[in-house]
């Protein structure tokens, strides 16, 4: 699956419209609806698509992009997530002829394998930062059972991830 | 359309570490006590915080129509313009009501805090941080409002934090729940010192209390003034729990916020009134020249 840079583009226009209505359902829905502990990262959910299934040597800016428009919503900033995403994209390239996601389990136990692998990352980095581990596993866990929320709904966000950046036309090697 | 496919193995090494090495500046300049909002991040909060002020007003209408309109769904036809009348003064009443609630904490808020020397802002909750991770507030004042940086904000009922990053009209507020925010505070009672942080599920802990110290649970932890971010004497939250280990020379001890966060809705900002310190400072300098 390769695309050129009017592609890229647009599949990233079409992803940050919603990446930036997600954030606003976690960050004020949920809240105004008296839910303010249940704070699903669909950031990392979208950059788990593109590492997955989007093959683009602008893949780090893309994560680059996806994680800064983030951190207007969060001050967990842009650099951590950037960095882990990247390095789980570089991993996914080892394991990607492994990995299968035409089931909606295999998508959910892929996708639930790699969230705690970010998460672990993401831990582990905000703790060295702040120079205290003691918070690394409560971080790990408090995020567990948003990430299955995620897993459950990943193979349908894929599905419509998928139509943003014209993944089955690609795998068909269409021409566009 | 060029095709990034060509020779994509050496874009794609050279991309990952170019953006990998941003990363980690970005990282390590990441700071958790303060941000200056880049001017990207001001353009996407300035625009998005319009939306989530509105997803609040959407979410208040929603919920006032279910209220007061899925009781009256089965009520007979007979009387259903009697019911639209009614309905129609409920809904008046309904919003005076409001009105005058709304009024009325606006006016406690206000006269909240009349002997601390700052000039007072009032601001909306507009929306809760992202992450799990940090517990930071989003409200609909800015610069523009005259918040900066630091900026200490309170409730008629104690402290919620200070303003960890600013745009025109909005700031985020990092409050006391989080790790990220400590706060030089003393126990009313005992006067004895330590430091509050943010500890998990809306709770605070007060740390480096030495073990001697006799505290209670009830016991009311204040601000102490010190660090040059909070004024003296702000309602932190009281001693919920205390425990003391058999070793160590510290206790531990979890604090309940006086600040109920998951009901907040207004706080006020208190921003130096430099006007006020000027003349202050005038006061000292005439009292100087005349001794």
């Amino acid at each position: 699956m390769r695309y050129t840079i009017g592609e890229v583009a647009l599949g990233l226009l079409k992803t940050l419209f919603l990446l930036i209505i997600v954030e606003m359902f976690t960050t004020t829905f949920l809240p105004a609806i008296g839910i303010e502990n249940f704070k699903p990262a669909f950031s990392v959910l979208i950059v788990l698509f593109l590492a997955f299934k989007i093959e683009t040597p602008l893949l780090p800016f893309l994560i680059l992009i996806i994680q800064y428009v983030h951190s207007a919503f969060s001050i967990e900033g842009w650099g951590a997530g950037t960095f882990v995403g990247i390095l789980v994209s570089i991993s996914v390239r080892y394991v990607k002829d492994m990995l299968n996601f035409t089931s909606a389990l295999s998508t959910i136990i892929v996708v639930q394998i790699f969230q705690i692998i970010w998460f672990v990352f993401i831990s582990l980095m905000l703790s060295m930062k702040q120079g205290d581990f003691s918070g690394f596993f409560s971080y790990i866990g408090s995020n567990i059972p948003e990430s299955i929320f995620l897993s459950l709904i990943s193979h349908h966000f894929f599905k419509l991830l998928d139509n943003f950046w014209m993944v089955d036309r690609k795998e068909a090697g269409m021409v566009l | 359309m060029k095709n990034l496919s060509f020779d994509s193995s050496r874009w794609t090494l050279f991309n990952n570490l170019l953006v990998v090495g941003f990363a980690l500046w970005g990282f390590a300049m990441q700071n958790y006590k303060k941000d200056e909002a880049s001017f990207f991040q001001r353009v996407i909060i300035e625009f998005m915080a319009p939306l989530q002020k509105g997803t609040v007003s959407i979410k208040d209408q929603v919920a006032y129509t279910f209220d007061h309109y899925v009781d009256i769904v089965n009520t007979s036809k007979e009387n259903v313009e009697l019911k639209k009348k009614v309905e129609t003064l409920e809904n008046t009443i309904f919003q005076l009501n409001e009105l005058e609630r709304e009024n009325e904490r606006l006016k406690q808020l206000l006269e909240f805090g009349k002997d601390i020397p700052r000039k007072k802002v009032l601001a909306q909750v507009v929306s809760w941080d992202a992450s799990n991770e940090f517990k930071v507030l989003r409200i609909n004042k800015g610069a523009n409002d005259g918040l900066s940086l630091l900026a200490p904000v309170i409730t008629m009922t104690g402290l919620v934090g200070y303003v960890y990053r600013v745009s025109g009209n909005y700031s985020d507020i990092l409050t006391i729940l989080d790790q990220n925010n400590r706060v030089d505070s003393i126990v009313a009672r005992t006067r004895t010192h330590g430091i509050v942080e943010g500890f998990s599920d809306f709770k605070c802990q007060l740390k480096y209390v030495p073990r001697t110290e006799q505290l209670e649970i009830g016991d009311e932890v204040i601000t102490a003034g010190l660090g040059e971010i909070y004024p003296k004497g702000i309602k932190v939250g009281k001693i919920s729990k205390i425990d003391k280990e058999n070793f160590g020379i510290t206790q531990r001890i979890v604090l309940e916020p006086s600040v109920n966060f998951q009901k907040l809705e207004e706080v006020v900002v208190l921003i130096e009134d430099n006007e006020k310190v000027s003349a202050t400072e005038t006061d000292i300098n005439e009292q100087r020249e005349e001794r």
